[in-house]
C-alpha cells in the first residue's frame, strides 16, 4: 500500500462513503420516481394507453429543461429549494437534493426509451386479454424491457458518480472532491491519480454488473 | 353471436371500414377475405374494441361493448380470445409463464392455474415445452402457445387475426388443425386471412371485403385440411406442372 494512502486513510474512507451517499440516494430517487416518470412519458405518447398531449409535453419539457442545465448552475439554482427540503444548501444530505433531481430527469428519459423498444404487438395482446393499465405496466411492459432498464440505470449509476464530483462547491464532498482539494490543489498529483484510479475501478464494476444482470435476465 | 351495426373506422383520412354490418352465428367458423387495405384486420380489431369505432355498435354475445365502461370492457375481453400473425407473446416469459398470465389477469382459482396451464399446453401439445422460451420455439410452436394462452380462459369467441401467414404450409396446416379441434369445442372463430386455401378449408362461412366494405357473404362447403404440401417430392411435382402447361 503506497505511502500516501496510508496517510490520508481516513479521509479517503471518508469521502468514499460521502460519494456511495451521494450516489445511494440518486439511484433511490431514480427508481422511485425516475422510473414512474418514465413509465407516464411513455404512456403518454401518442397511440398509447394512456395517450395524452399535455401531460406529455409537459413533462417532457420538464425533464429537457432539465437536462439542459449545466449541472453546475443547477445545483447553484436550486440552493433556495435545498434550504427548503433539507435546512441548510451546505453538506452531504443537501448535495443529494440537486443530484436526485438531476437522476430523476436522466433515468426517466432512458426509462421512456426501453419502454419504446417493447413491441406494440405485445401490448396489443395484453389489451385483448383483458389488462388494466396497471396489468400491462407491471405484467408485460417491465417484463419485456426489464434488461434495456437495466441497462439504462448502469448508464445512470455512471453518470450520477460523474455529477457528484463536484458536490464539493456545496460541501458535499465525495472522492471527486477530495482528489481535487487534496490532489490537485495540495500538488499531491500522485494522490489524486490514486482517486482517478478508485473511480475507474468503481465504474468498472458497475457497467460489469449491470451489463451482466441485463444480459442474464434477456430472454429475447 | 357477434354482431356489427354499421361500424366505421378512418385513420387520418383513409377510411378502412365503412358502415360494415355483419352477424357471426354461434359455433361458426368464420373467414374474413380480401385484398391488403381492404380493411379486414381492422374490421376483427372492432370485434373487441382493439379499435373503437368512430360510430357503430358492436354486440358480443348479446353484451354492447361499445357501450361499456372501461372496467366491464375489460371483464368482457377475457372471454374474447385473441391470437396475431406475430404471435406477440411475451419473449422475457417461459411458456408457461405466457399462459398464465392470461388466468392471473382474469383471476382465475389460484389452485387450479396451475393445472389449467398445463392442460391448454397439452391441448396444443406442448407441455414439454413449459419451461422454453419463444425465442427457442418455431413459428408454429409460438402460434399454438399463443393459442394455448388465448383458450386458457376458455373463451366463447377466438378471433384470428392472419393466423398462419408467416407460417409455412406444413405449420399452417397443423395450426389449422388445432383451431378445429377448438371449434368443436363450441367456440365461435373468426379467422382474417389474405390466402384463400386457408379460408377454403376450414371456413363455414365467408366475408369478401373490397374498400372497407362488405362485398359479399357466402356459405361454403370446408374442403379441409391438406395433408403436407411441403416434401420436397411435391415442390418437384408442382414446379414441373406449372413448367408443363406454363409456357405458350
Amino acid at each position: 500500500m503506497p505511502e500516501i494512502l496510508i496517510q490520508y486513510k481516513t479521509e479517503i474512507w471518508q469521502s468514499i462513503a460521502e460519494t456511495f451517499a451521494m450516489v445511494g440516494v440518486s439511484i433511490l430517487a431514480a427508481i422511485l420516481v425516475g422510473l414512474p416518470v418514465g413509465t407516464l412519458l411513455f404512456l403518454c405518447r401518442k397511440g398509447q394507453v394512456f395517450e395524452n398531449p399535455y401531460i406529455f409535453s409537459i413533462v417532457n419539457l420538464l425533464v429537457n429543461v432539465i437536462r439542459s442545465f449545466p449541472f453546475l448552475l443547477l445545483v447553484v439554482f436550486l440552493i433556495p429549494f435545498t434550504r427548503l427540503v433539507i435546512g441548510t444548501a451546505i453538506g452531504t444530505a443537501a448535495a443529494t437534493v440537486p443530484l436526485s433531481i438531476i437522476a430523476i430527469a436522466h433515468y426517466s428519459r432512458l426509462v421512456e426509451q426501453s419502454l419504446l423498444d417493447v413491441p406494440k404487438g405485445v401490448m396489443e395482446a395484453a389489451v385483448s386479454m383483458g389488462a388494466s393499465v396497471r396489468e400491462i405496466i407491471f405484467k408485460f411492459l417491465y417484463v419485456e424491457a426489464r434488461s434495456g432498464l437495466v441497462l439504462g440505470l448502469t448508464t445512470s449509476i455512471i453518470s450520477f458518480i460523474s455529477y457528484s464530483t463536484i458536490m464539493g462547491v456545496v460541501g458535499g464532498g465525495g472522492i471527486g472532491d477530495f482528489a481535487i482539494r487534496y490532489g490537485y490543489q495540495q500538488f499531491k498529483t500522485d494522490l489524486m491519480m490514486y482517486m482517478i484510479l478508485i473511480m475507474v475501478i468503481l465504474v468498472q464494476l458497475i457497467q460489469f454488473t449491470g451489463t451482466t444482470v441485463s444480459r442474464m435476465i434477456d430472454k429475447r | 353471436m357477434i354482431k356489427l351495426h354499421n361500424v366505421s373506422k378512418s385513420f387520418s383520412q383513409f377510411q378502412a371500414v365503412c358502415s360494415v354490418s355483419l352477424s357471426i352465428h354461434k359455433g361458426e367458423i368464420h373467414g374474413i377475405i380480401g385484398a391488403s387495405g381492404a380493411g379486414k384486420s381492422t374490421l376483427l380489431r372492432l370485434m373487441n374494441l382493439l379499435e373503437s369505432p368512430d360510430s357503430g355498435k358492436v354486440e358480443i354475445n348479446g353484451q354492447t361493448l361499445t357501450s361499456l365502461p372501461g372496467k366491464d370492457l375489460r371483464q368482457a375481453r377475457k372471454s374474447i380470445g385473441m391470437i396475431f400473425q406475430h404471435f406477440n407473446l411475451v419473449a422475457n416469459k417461459t411458456v408457461f409463464e405466457n399462459v398464465m398470465v392470461s388466468l392471473k389477469l382474469a383471476n382465475y382459482p389460484k389452485n387450479k392455474r396451475k393445472g389449467r396451464v398445463m392442460e391448454c399446453l397439452q391441448f396444443v401439445g406442448l407441455e414439454s415445452f413449459k419451461d422454453k422460451y419463444p425465442a427457442q420455439l418455431s413459428g408454429g410452436q409460438k402460434q399454438r402457445v399463443a393459442i394455448a394462452r388465448a383458450l386458457a380462459n376458455s373463451p366463447q369467441v377466438l378471433l384470428c387475426d392472419e393466423p398462419t401467414s408467416s407460417l409455412d404450409p406444413n405449420t399452417t396446416a397443423e395450426i389449422l388443425s388445432v383451431l378445429k379441434d377448438i371449434n368443436r369445442l363450441g367456440v365461435t372463430i373468426v379467422i382474417v386471412s389474405h390466402e384463400m386455401d386457408v379460408i377454403k378449408s376450414i371456413c363455414n362461412r365467408v366475408t369478401v371485403m373490397a374498400d372497407g366494405e362488405v362485398y359479399d357473404t357466402v356459405s361454403i362447403e370446408p374442403t379441409g385440411i391438406g395433408s403436407a404440401k411441403n416434401t420436397p417430392a411435391n415442390f418437384v411435382e408442382q414446379l414441373t406442372k406449372i413448367g408443363g402447361t406454363g409456357h405458350a
